[in-house]
């Protein structure tokens, strides 16, 4: 694992996505020489002061920072800050609702790597949270230094850093448990090596947990590991006109630049973005009741759904992005097949999309598209 | 501190626009003269801290603070020792037939206004107030103004989404350009701030009571803060809404105070030069308009040509009453917009400031001992916990009354976090936001944040809430509730001088006036305060005799009814007031029960409040009701609402829903009713409208009714088209008759409403022409829904059956098709429960269809032939209970069709046997075993069957 870490910077150019402290490596630079600059103090074990980790994640025009997280900064506020005191960060959320970018952009600038992470499934074992063995050396050389291989958590007690654990309800309740005495007693025993064997944590080793509480497949955590963790919510991009920037932004990122692309139109990503959040939300835009699907209408979920009218514009249309593929896109991709969700979905076609089908192009697009769904 | 000769302004105004330097320098040289304006912000702890300074320091000969000037009557009765805040002193609108009624003036602990009353008589000086009289406020002009009033306004402005206010609880003090100033937006933004009011913490509240206690810094600074504001509007809003008349006013009594000759202004006036300086304190927003006028700048103008030409002569005289007030009414968080937010917290951070200042903890201090414990009466002694922590304690121990565990690691990590947060904030201690943040932060563990209706959100809403309930003297004037409901009763000519019961017959639909009597009627009783009561005529409520034209009511004003009304004063200073009250108790008590409310429910309480007149929380309520049926589940309920929403539509015009409706009959009071009336009719029929489109959700899970809930289910859908109907021919008469204001002619909407039959397929046509009209087809959905229902093989069979019967009536279903589906039903091999139950469904719906339609009688008659006996016993009772809602005419004519199928009397089929189910049952179980005995002995043919 550590040989992992210091081998990114190295391949970053050649790499599908390199890390968050490679991406912004410029902008950490300035970050730390503003905190000399300023004569800023640093918690112990950080990289950075609490307001510059801040400016790192919503921005500071004056310093050249980009904005990297939108819509709550008093949560980030929060979260740099819980990051500072004894207790976790548990981020819970939708998915989609980009906590685990936050947790990366946290981790990167207050530890300078974001690659110390445990993902969490169903398999993840106690290995993956505290440490396993080289069984070749172990059998050769015995319960040794070196015969032991640290879990990401070990490395960040070792060297003070903030450790990533994502998806952490995906694991079983067991599994979440070794974070307790972790995060309590901030020392990890290591029996094999003798009795008084451990390994304590340096300042600046803290975790900041991933969670989604609400979807299918997601274990519960115990109150003790609750106890150990300051929660915060991260709630979808509420603002329509936004979160059309944002899938326009993400859709140039999954398909390269609009040129070599069928171009989604702006009046169809506003019918896409509108269908979405009127159906998160439970009312139209006008004030109306509508009923929300069970499944989840992230902003992750409209970028999905635009890729693939794009793609079905592209391969099995005449190169148009039109409302209608959206809606083939929303019933296909967004509600994945469950029948009450098709129910409230065919109610919203049936008493908004119908109305406003009357008066604009793009609705009757998308409405005709629906009907013909299940007529 | 540099005392008064300082006149140059400090470093930090270099960037400041030109117009707010020379502003702000002619406020030092106003200092120079005597007049010391003192920009604040109500309810704001800093500015208290920094006025009770400088009334000590300055010992002012006068004091004019901001808030009409009729109140300066009241000023005794504000000292007066038994009086504690919070209290408001309430003005009432002076014509009766002002829409919304009172405004109050609100005073806490910690408003700097309360603060200067108290310090100021203290000291000796003079207190007056010097803004324009509540009474010449015209609501009608602010209300249209796009941004509306701001400041200790007295034409106190509706907020901009009718509904979301009180019209009774507007206060004097709300702060609309503060809020939406772009400036202090841009301001917020740039400062990392959520919005304008942790803005101000940020540049105020956080200060500590040293810097406080420097008062002139902090006016200056808060000045600096307003003006940005007020640059951002033009003198044309600002005129338009009284902001300017009411700047005139102050500053016209300023002027005078201060012996400045109002119209060489800076000039002394020579007669009644006071004998100490003048301290204005005036909401920060207008001092930029005080100081410019005052100091002769040419900005000043506006303000200036309105001063009148003699002065204003003596104050102006009027009613206006001392009562007490509560935090919650205080608190800007909860729509009254009363200025900041969270009295509870700022009371403490008020607290705390005063106990540094009284322990001499601040440089400079022990002023006054006086005046300090006449502000902080009930202060402890000595240095206490930081605000942040005693405030997290206090909700921890709040949340934990509600279930909600807080240890106390999680506070004292609270209280680190509230720290750390304010130091990353650059803010030298907690303020609001990050106490809130601190919460949110260590007591939340799970993912449902703090929420309003969970046990936290209850904890912080009462901590920083704050529950303080303020005390007036006794024996002040009559409580305005008693007068009102004694003025309301006469005015619509009810007899209340002798305490004999008396009757009143009305005549609501054709008669204004009785329409009016029926109101206030309704009203007290909804106060229950034993006036009056109804003996007969319609009760729209509960959705009976709505048909019936008169009502008769009794009634009689006895002490006991005026003792009651005492004792609800607290309720509100008038009727409507009082009964606002009332129905959002209720409401709060449909809001809490959340998902499991009903929408019938709130239906109800939408009906009460049509009744009682109170048709400016119409909006509001229909609203409520828009949530409920989202999550109303329960079709039936929501089909029970809507019908009594339909119901209260089609009482419009006696209910007073109609514009043009009330005007004569509210003549009396002159009502909200007559200006937003149409509206309110039309939303109401919008809502019936929408309601339908819920149910049209709802009608699938009514097709997978079991057997058990069946029945409830083919009623429902029963109901719900019968409502569809009706709701297409209300839509027809509203949209038909040019709109309801033509509706004049009682029952005029009914006449032309057909039965079902051949006419009615015309009249769906005229509806469908005129509802396309209008772009929209209320009943459609359902419509649709239904005929989906009908058409789908797997819906639950008695409700199909249902389904099918109505549509043949309402000619949909073409009788072939009706044939052939009971045909499929009953067919030989089917399912003779199922067949039943589909059959049942048919005869609830229709059941005289089996008469009109020979060829339904023989489907049903040949597949009851066709049951196999074992089969037949089994569903005999469903089907006995199927037949019964023929009428008994019916009954004896398919008595005849049988007889003459079978070859027998009408008489012998149709007659009536005294035996009960049980009886049958054991006769024909007999009958079979005796049928088997005879066929196992081979005599299966003495019965007429095979051997």
């Amino acid at each position: 694992m550590t040989t992992e870490t210091t081998g990114t910077r190295a391949h970053a150019a050649s790499e599908q996505r390199p890390p968050v402290e490679v991406r912004y490596a410029e902008e950490l630079a300035a970050l730390a020489a503003w905190d000399t600059e300023r004569g800023a103090e640093r918690p112990p074990g950080w990289r950075l002061s609490p307001r510059a980790v801040r400016a790192f994640v919503v921005g500071d025009e004056q310093l050249g920072v980009s904005r990297k997280f939108y819509g709550d900064d008093p949560l980030v506020d929060r979260a740099v800050v819980a990051l500072m005191g004894r207790q976790g960060l548990m981020l819970v959320g939708e998915p989609g609702t980009a906590k685990s970018m936050l947790s990366e952009l946290l981790s990167a600038a207050v530890s300078g790597t974001s690659t110390l992470t445990v993902q969490g499934t169903a398999a993840t074992t106690e290995d993956h949270v505290r440490y396993s063995w080289n069984y070749a050396l172990l059998v050769s050389e015995g319960p040794t230094e070196r015969s032991l291989v640290p879990s990401p958590v070990m490395t960040g007690m070792r060297a003070g850093s903030l450790v990533r654990f994502e998806e952490i309800t995906r694991c079983a309740p067991e599994i979440q448990d070794t974070l307790v005495s972790i995060l309590s007693e901030k020392q990890l025993m290591v029996p094999e090596l003798g009795p008084d064997a451990r390994e304590a944590a340096r300042p600046g080793f803290n975790v900041i947990a991933t969670a989604n509480l609400k979807d299918r497949g997601v274990h519960e955590m115990s109150a003790a590991l609750k106890r150990r963790f300051s929660f915060e919510t991260v709630a979808p991009v509420r603002d329509r006109d936004f979160e059309i920037e944002l899938v326009e932004r993400q859709l140039a990122a999954e398909l390269g630049a609009p040129a070599g692309r069928p171009a989604v139109p702006r009046d169809v990503l506003e019918v896409l973005v509108t269908v979405f959040q009127e159906l998160r939300s439970g009312i139209t835009r006008d004030g109306a009741p509508v009923k929300r699907p069970e499944t989840v209408m992230s902003t992750a979920e409209a970028v999905n759904v635009a890729v693939a009218a794009s793609l079905e514009a592209r391969y099995l249309g005449d190169g148009r992005v039109t409302a209608a593929e959206v809606a083939r896109q929303v019933a296909g991709v967004a509600l994945k097949g469950d029948e009450e969700d098709a129910r409230r979905l065919r109610h919203y076609v049936d008493n908004v999309v119908r109305e406003r089908a009357r008066k604009d192009k793009g609705w009757k697009a998308f409405f005709d598209a629906a009907e013909a769904l299940w007529r | 501190m540099s005392a008064d000769t300082r006149t140059g302004l400090r470093d930090v105004w270099e960037p400041a626009p030109d117009r707010l330097r020379s502003a702000a320098s002619a406020m030092a040289a106003l200092r120079e003269q005597g007049v010391y304006l003192a920009p604040v912000r109500h309810h704001s702890p800093a500015c208290a801290v920094a006025v009770r300074r400088a009334v000590e320091e300055l010992r002012p000969a006068v004091v004019l603070i901001e808030g009409p000037e009729e109140y300066t009557r009241l000023v005794p009765e504000l000292l007066h020792e038994e009086t504690h805040p919070p209290v408001a002193v309430l003005s009432l609108p002076e014509g009766r037939g002002v829409p919304g009624g009172a405004s109050f003036y609100p005073l806490a602990s910690f408003s700097p206004e309360w603060v200067a009353l108290r310090t100021a008589s203290a000291v000796g000086a003079d207190v007056r107030f010097c803004d324009r009289p509540a009474t010449e406020r015209d609501p009608s002009v602010s209300a249209a103004v796009a941004p509306a009033t701001d400041g200790p306004a007295v034409s106190a402005a509706r907020q901009e989404t009718p509904g979301e206010q009180d019209p009774f609880a507007r206060t004097l003090m709300s702060e609309r350009y503060l809020a939406h100033s772009a400036s202090v937006a841009a301001l917020a933004r740039r400062l990392g701030c959520r919005d304008h009011d942790e803005l101000w913490d940020h540049l105020f509240e956080s200060r500590s009571p040293d810097a406080l206690v420097d008062w002139r810094t902090l006016f200056d600074d808060v000045f600096a803060w307003a003006a940005l504001s007020r640059l951002d509007y033009e003198d044309e809003v600002l005129a338009a809404d009284g902001s300017l008349d009411r700047e005139a006013r102050m500053s016209g009594r300023a002027a005078e105070a201060a012996g400045l000759s109002p119209h060489a202004p800076g000039t002394p006036h020579a007669p009644s030069t006071p004998s100490g300086p003048v301290l204005v304190v005036t909401g920060a927003f207008h001092t930029l308009a005080l100081a410019e006028a005052l100091a002769g700048l040419p900005e000043g103008d506006p303000v200036r040509r309105r001063w009148p030409d003699g002065g204003y002569g003596s104050p102006a005289t009027g009613d206006a009453w001392l009562i007490r007030y509560d935090h919650e009414r205080l608190d800007g968080l909860r729509g009254y917009g009363a200025g900041m937010p969270s009295p509870g917290f700022y009371e403490r951070l008020h607290a705390a400031h005063a106990r540094d200042v009284e322990t001499g903890t601040v440089r400079g201090a022990g002023a006054s001992a006086v005046t300090a414990a006449a502000i902080t009466a009930d202060a402890g002694e000595g240095p206490g916990p930081g605000v942040a922590t005693e405030v997290l304690v206090d909700v921890a121990r709040a949340a934990a009354d509600r279930g909600h565990q807080v240890s106390t690691p999680q506070v004292a990590a609270a209280a680190v976090a509230a720290s750390r947060l304010a130091e990353l904030r650059l803010r030298p201690v907690p303020g609001r936001t990050d106490v809130l943040d601190a919460i949110t932060s260590c007591f939340v563990t799970d993912d449902g944040g703090i929420g309003p209706e969970r046990p936290l959100g209850l904890a912080i809403a009462e901590v920083f809430g704050g529950r303080a309930v303020g005390r007036v003297p006794e024996g002040g004037a009559v409580p305005p509730l008693v007068r009102d409901a004694r003025e309301r009763v006469r005015a619509v000519g009810l007899d209340i001088e002798t305490t004999v019961p008396r009757t009143a017959r009305l005549d609501a639909r054709r008669t204004p006036a009785h329409r009016a009597r029926r109101q206030v009627l309704a009203l007290l009783d909804l106060l229950d305060c034993g006036f009056g009561r109804q003996l007969s005529g319609p009760d729209h409520v509960a959705g009976r005799g709505l048909g019936l034209i008169g009502e008769e009511w009794e009634y009689c004003w006895t002490p006991v009814v005026e003792a009651r009304l005492v004792e609800l004063s607290h309720l509100g200073a008038t009727v409507d007031a009082a009964g606002v009250t009332l129905l959002r108790q209720e409401e709060e008590r449909l809001r809490a029960d959340g998902a499991q409310a009903a929408a019938d429910g709130v239906a109800v309480l939408v009906a009460r409040a049509a009744v009682v007149g109170l048709t400016e929380h119409l909006p509001r309520l229909v609203g409520l009701l828009t949530r409920t049926l989202d999550t109303d589940r329960d079709l039936g309920s929501v089909v029970a609402g809507t019908r009594r929403l339909l119901g209260l539509w089609r009482s419009r015009v006696e209910l007073g829903l109609v514009v043009g409706s009330a005007g004569s009959g509210g003549a009396a009071r002159g009502r909200t009713g007559t200006a937003e009336g149409g509206g309110v009719a039309d939303e109401l029929l919008t809502l019936v409208a929408q309601a339908l489109a819920t149910a049209a959700y709802l009608v699938p899970d009514a097709g997978h009714a079991g057997p058990d809930d069946e029945e409830a289910a083919v009623v429902s859908v029963l109901e719900l088209r019968a409502l569809a109907r009706d709701t297409r021919r209300a839509w027809a008469d509203r949209s038909g008759s040019g709109g309801p204001a033509a509706d004049g002619v009682p029952g005029a909407g009914r006449t032309g409403a057909p039965g079902p039959g051949p006419g009615a397929a015309a009249a769906r046509r005229t509806t469908g022409t005129a509802v396309a009209a209008i772009g929209r087809e209320p009943a459609a959905a359902v419509v649709r829904e239904l005929a989906r229902l009908r058409d789908d093989e797997t819906t639950a069979p008695a409700v199909r059956g249902a389904l099918l019967a109505v549509g043949s009536v309402d000619g949909d279903v073409p009788d072939d098709v009706l044939v052939a589906a009971v045909r499929g039903a009953l067919r030989p091999g089917a399912d003779p429960a199922l067949a039943v139950r589909f059959l049942g469904g048919v005869l609830r719906a229709a059941p005289d269809l089996l008469l009109h339609t020979p060829e339904l009688f023989d489907a049903v008659d040949g597949a009851l032939r066709d049951l196999a006996p074992d089969a037949f016993l089994a569903v005999l009772p469903d089907l006995r209970r199927g037949f019964t809602w023929l009428r008994p005419t019916e009954t004896h004519r398919l008595a005849e069709r049988v007889a003459e199928r079978t070859g027998s009397r009408a008489a012998d089929v149709d007659v009536r046997v005294r035996i009960d189910e049980n009886d049958l049952a054991a006769g024909l179980a007999v009958e079979r075993e005796l049928a088997a005995v005879l066929a196992r002995d081979g005599l299966a043919h003495w019965t007429g069957g095979q051997s």
